[in-house]
């Protein structure tokens, strides 16, 4: 029943902000509220939850006819998610409080149902349920693009919304393709997961599932939809989607891939590595190139998220371990800039890194922030990213070690890119004399936070791998040392 | 005539007495009198059926049939001229309009339970017939255009579904459905024209030309009794003759599957730059029908049930959508919709959601119809009909989401008076309804499966 209330919360909290709005700041406090409750009530599912992998599992009928249940599990991984996701909410608030301005309303409750459905995204073991959240995530998101976005927003949206639906057209027919086989009616993936399937069978499956992770992860050639989403979209939007919706790629492909398909996973890995691979320096290089910082940001993440799927795909511990810690660190660093961004733009009304410049001089405090998460960017050690990064390259090294150099490549041009943004923002001169405004409470906080979260982590990540142990443990299909 | 054959008649009795009632009233009371009576017959026929949920079925001889399906699509067609009849006022001053109404509904209540040619043209006949004048309304020049459109392509449709049931009949000598079991070249060619007349009514491409026009033509209500009501109606029929006759096999699947594939792409792709939400709308219907005929084409085990859900899923948000239409004036466009959600924010939800529901997005009910079509699909291994049904709603997620998201943008324009008590009451159904059919599906399904029980 929590993890049902876990996903309420969110839904509920975004009406009442809806209706609620008006004069003040009252819908801005209500999902203030609202996240903060779940992530009271996650951490009191984990403080109460019996040994062994789940914190949580229920199961409830929803359509008994056509085998749909809302089978809701949490383990480790799921709660670090849900915590990122109700944090971010939070941050996103904070974030976007003077930038919008117009039907705050709808902004507040929009960002609540994003959130809901990432949630439901992140608990859910039915097939179907889980296409239901991945689906309905899109609509929110749309808006929060379509609607505050900067440029050709509804274009960027439109991008958005389309490129991920149809890529949702592969998880649910491989989802009835796959029920079809069942000996009785199920969606229900653990059931699922039981079936002795062909290779090529599996193979088949895992590729209609991976249309839809993989262009949520934005990988090469799935990705032409995020540069510009990312890009054109309100700061909170942006911290959403870097931070929560591309993670539920990396998620569904690190969660269901092994558990449902483990030989057809390992029949693609190498292609899987591949492709990583070519999309880490694909998006590194295509970051180096750019003087829109946000725009820079969102190829980074590209890079990223590459790096997370030759991770998964090479499916031995390290790779995956590493790979779980990347999904979280990443979090943190995109988010962190893309607010330390939409901020700096706020001030300056310009984003391009030929114009800006100097901020140590005028505002330290960015500065600061600005330089730790570059560092995190390129996987400075120290970091959260670090941790990730190099568990997935050794991991890497102990499946293939050309596919391991091309990792390391990668992590060179990650140098170039965050130097150059580092650079840009934080040294040289200010191109103008007006004075800047540093960072105000609301955006210090926040960033505070965030940047505590990638030093702890960097610095001892043995406490998030405990958490995320029994999840690795479980994708791990491959019986290589 | 026993007491239980007049009591399972009774509906469709008291529908043809308030479309006289209606009538008669015209030149004594005001257009609100008609339409009581309208209201009135309806809401009576609606109970006289719902009354007689689970009663067996009564002995009605060869024209009609008194199943779960007749009584769903009875229902169904009382239901859905209700919501039309809300917000008929606003686009229709005329008097006789109500009666009128009421008689597509009794058409669509005839067709329903019809197991037999007669009954099945006769029904297609009471419909066309009050369309077209319902088409032509506004006596405007496009309204008028729409008309003609209609009635001429009606005229030829139903001589093609006359020659077809001639000639399933000069092989098969039965006139009733069941008995039509044919394998040879008549059958196959009168399977043939009786498909094309379905279709034209069902408006499947390439019969479609006249749904975009008349959508945007005709009053909002008119359109609604055209695209929700009659078309329930004719995939009731179709999906009776799937059930129970056997007609030449690969005429009829593959007829429907290619109907169905060319209405699914020429529908989405003509709506795709389409600026005006009624004109939207039209070309929207011809892919859902669409839709409905891959579902059918499939022949699966499930599909009756898929084919009433999708009906059930379908009709709160076009009449959502129509609603808000006429409440905006004729034929509104992309702009008329800026700062809807301010203006009017009961609209603006209410087109938002029935726009959501139709993409087939969850949370929207339209999602768990979308699940049932790639289901049927996905189980009959039909995989080229899949592809087409992916590329057409990926064309529809375009043209839905500049419409669904369109209230949201931009200024309030000057202030709007406020929409009437009725159509607030119709909009706040219909969103209910979509929202609860995408949250808890079950409700849904469980009434189309006791409606399919034998």
């Amino acid at each position: 029943m929590a993890l049902i209330a876990l996903i309420l919360l969110p839904a509920i909290g975004g009406l009442v902000a809806f209706f609620i709005a008006g004069r003040g700041e009252r819908e801005r406090w209500v999902t203030i509220a609202t996240f903060a409750l779940m992530l009271v009530l996650l951490a009191a599912i984990v403080a109460g939850a019996d040994d062994g992998r789940w914190y949580a599992k229920v199961s409830y009928p929803w359509v008994p006819s056509f085998g749909i249940s809302l089978d809701f599990a949490m383990d480790g991984l799921s709660a670090a998610l849900i915590a990122i996701a109700a944090g971010l909410g939070i941050i996103s608030v904070m974030a976007s409080w003077s930038e919008i301005r117009t039907q705050s309303g709808l902004f507040h409750a929009s960002l609540c149902w994003t959130v809901a459905a990432t949630i439901g995204v992140f608990l859910s073991f039915d097939l179907l349920i889980f296409a239901f959240f991945w689906e309905a995530m899109l609509v929110p998101a749309f808006t929060l693009i379509a609607v505050w976005g900067h440029g050709d927003r509804e274009g960027a949206a439109l991008k958005f919304l389309i490129f991920n639906a149809v890529a949702g057209f592969g998880l649910l027919a491989a989802s009835f393709a796959l029920a079809s086989m069942a000996d009785h009616m199920t969606f229900n993936a653990f059931e699922l997961a039981e079936m002795k399937l062909s290779t090529s069978v599996q193979v088949w499956m895992l590729l209609g599932f991976s249309l839809a992770f993989l262009v949520k992860l934005s990988v090469p050639p799935f990705h032409a939809w995020l540069p510009e989403a990312h890009t054109l979209a309100p700061t909170a939007g942006s911290i959403l989607l870097a931070g929560v919706l591309l993670k539920t790629g990396a998620y569904g492909l690190f969660r269901f891939a092994p558990m449902l398909f483990p030989q057809g996973l390992e029949a693609v890995a190498p292609y899987g590595i591949a492709l990583g691979a070519a999309g880490a320096l694909y998006g590194g290089f295509v970051a180096c190139g750019q003087n829109d910082a946000k725009r820079l940001v969102a190829y980074t993440s590209i890079a990223h998220m590459s790096i997370v799927l030759m991770g998964i795909s090479a499916g031995v511990q390290y790779a995956l371990a590493g790979a779980a810690v990347e999904m979280i660190a990443h979090s943190f660093s995109a988010s962190a800039l893309f607010l330390l961004i939409g901020a700096l733009y706020e001030r300056t009304h310009t984003r391009d890194l030929r114009q800006l410049g100097g901020l140590q001089q005028l505002a330290p405090r960015f500065a600061a922030a600005f330089a730790l998460f570059c560092s995190a960017l390129l996987a400075l050690p120290g970091t959260a990213n670090f941790v990730g990064e190099a568990l997935i390259v050794v991991g890497i090294f102990q499946v293939n070690w050309v596919f391991a150099l091309l990792a390391l490549s990668t992590l060179v041009v990650s140098v170039i890119y965050a130097t150059r943004l580092l650079k840009g923002l934080v040294f040289g001169v200010p191109r103008t004399n007006a004075p800047l405004a540093d960072l105000n409470w609301r955006e210090y906080w926040p960033v505070l936070v965030m940047s505590l979260a990638t030093l702890i982590i960097g610095l001892y990540p043995q406490g998030l791998l405990a958490l995320l142990e029994p999840a690795i443990k479980a994708a791990l299909v491959l019986p290589r040392p | 005539m026993t007491a239980a054959q007049f009591v399972a008649l009774l509906p469709l009795i008291v529908l043809a007495i308030a479309a006289v009632a209606a009538m008669m009233l015209v030149p004594l009371a005001r257009l609100e009198a008609a339409q009581a009576a309208a209201g009135v017959g309806l809401l009576a026929a609606l109970a006289l059926v719902l009354l007689r949920v689970g009663a067996p079925a009564a002995p009605l001889g060869a024209l009609f049939t008194d199943d779960g399906m007749a009584r769903f699509g009875i229902a169904y067609a009382c239901l859905s001229s209700l919501g039309a009849l809300v917000f008929l006022r606003t686009g229709v001053p005329a008097k006789e309009a109500p009666s009128l109404l009421v008689l597509v509904a009794l058409g669509a209540a005839t067709l329903a339970g019809a197991g037999h040619a007669a009954t099945l043209f006769l029904g297609i006949e009471i419909v066309s017939l009050s369309l077209i004048a319902l088409f032509a309304f506004r006596l405007s020049r496009q309204g008028l255009e729409a008309a003609y459109k209609f009635l001429v392509m009606s005229g030829l449709a139903s001589s093609a579904l006359l020659l077809g049931i001639a000639l399933i009949y000069a092989e098969t000598g039965a006139l009733d459905f069941v008995g039509w079991t044919g394998h040879g070249a008549l059958a196959a060619f009168g399977t043939a024209l009786l498909l094309a007349g379905l279709a034209f009514k069902f408006s499947l491409a390439p019969f479609h030309m006249w749904t975009p026009d008349a959508f945007e033509a005709s009053p909002a209500s008119a359109a609604a009794l055209a695209g929700v009501v009659s078309k329930a109606a004719v995939a009731i029929v179709i999906l009776r003759l799937f059930l129970t006759a056997h007609l030449p096999e690969p005429v009829w699947s593959s007829g429907l599957a290619a109907l169905g594939a060319a209405s699914v792409l020429v529908g989405n792709l003509l709506a795709l730059r389409q600026p005006q939400l009624p004109r939207m709308l039209g070309y929207s219907t011809i892919a859902h029908s669409g839709y409905i005929a891959l579902i059918l084409a499939s022949g699966a085990p499930r599909a009756g049930e898929a084919v009433l859900f999708y009906l059930g899923i379908y009709a709160p948000a076009m009449l959502g959508a129509l609603c808000v239409s006429a409440a905006l004036g004729r034929a509104p466009t992309l702009p008329d919709l800026h700062g809807l959600i301010r203006r009017r924010p009961l609209e603006a939800i209410a087109l938002s959601l029935s726009l959501l529901s139709l993409a087939g997005l969850p949370a929207a009910g339209g999602f768990i119809a979308k699940l049932y079509l790639l289901r049927v699909l996905v189980d009959g291994g039909l995989w080229t009909l899949l592809a087409i049904v992916v590329a057409g709603s990926s064309l529809g997620f375009y043209y839905y989401a500049r419409f669904f998201t369109a209230p949201f943008f931009g200024q309030s324009s000057p202030e709007a008076e406020p929409l009437p008590r009725l159509d607030q009451g119709l909009l706040a159904v219909c969103v209910v309804l979509i929202v609860l059919f995408g949250v808890a599906p079950a409700v849904l399904i469980d009434v189309v499966r006791a409606t399919l029980a034998p």
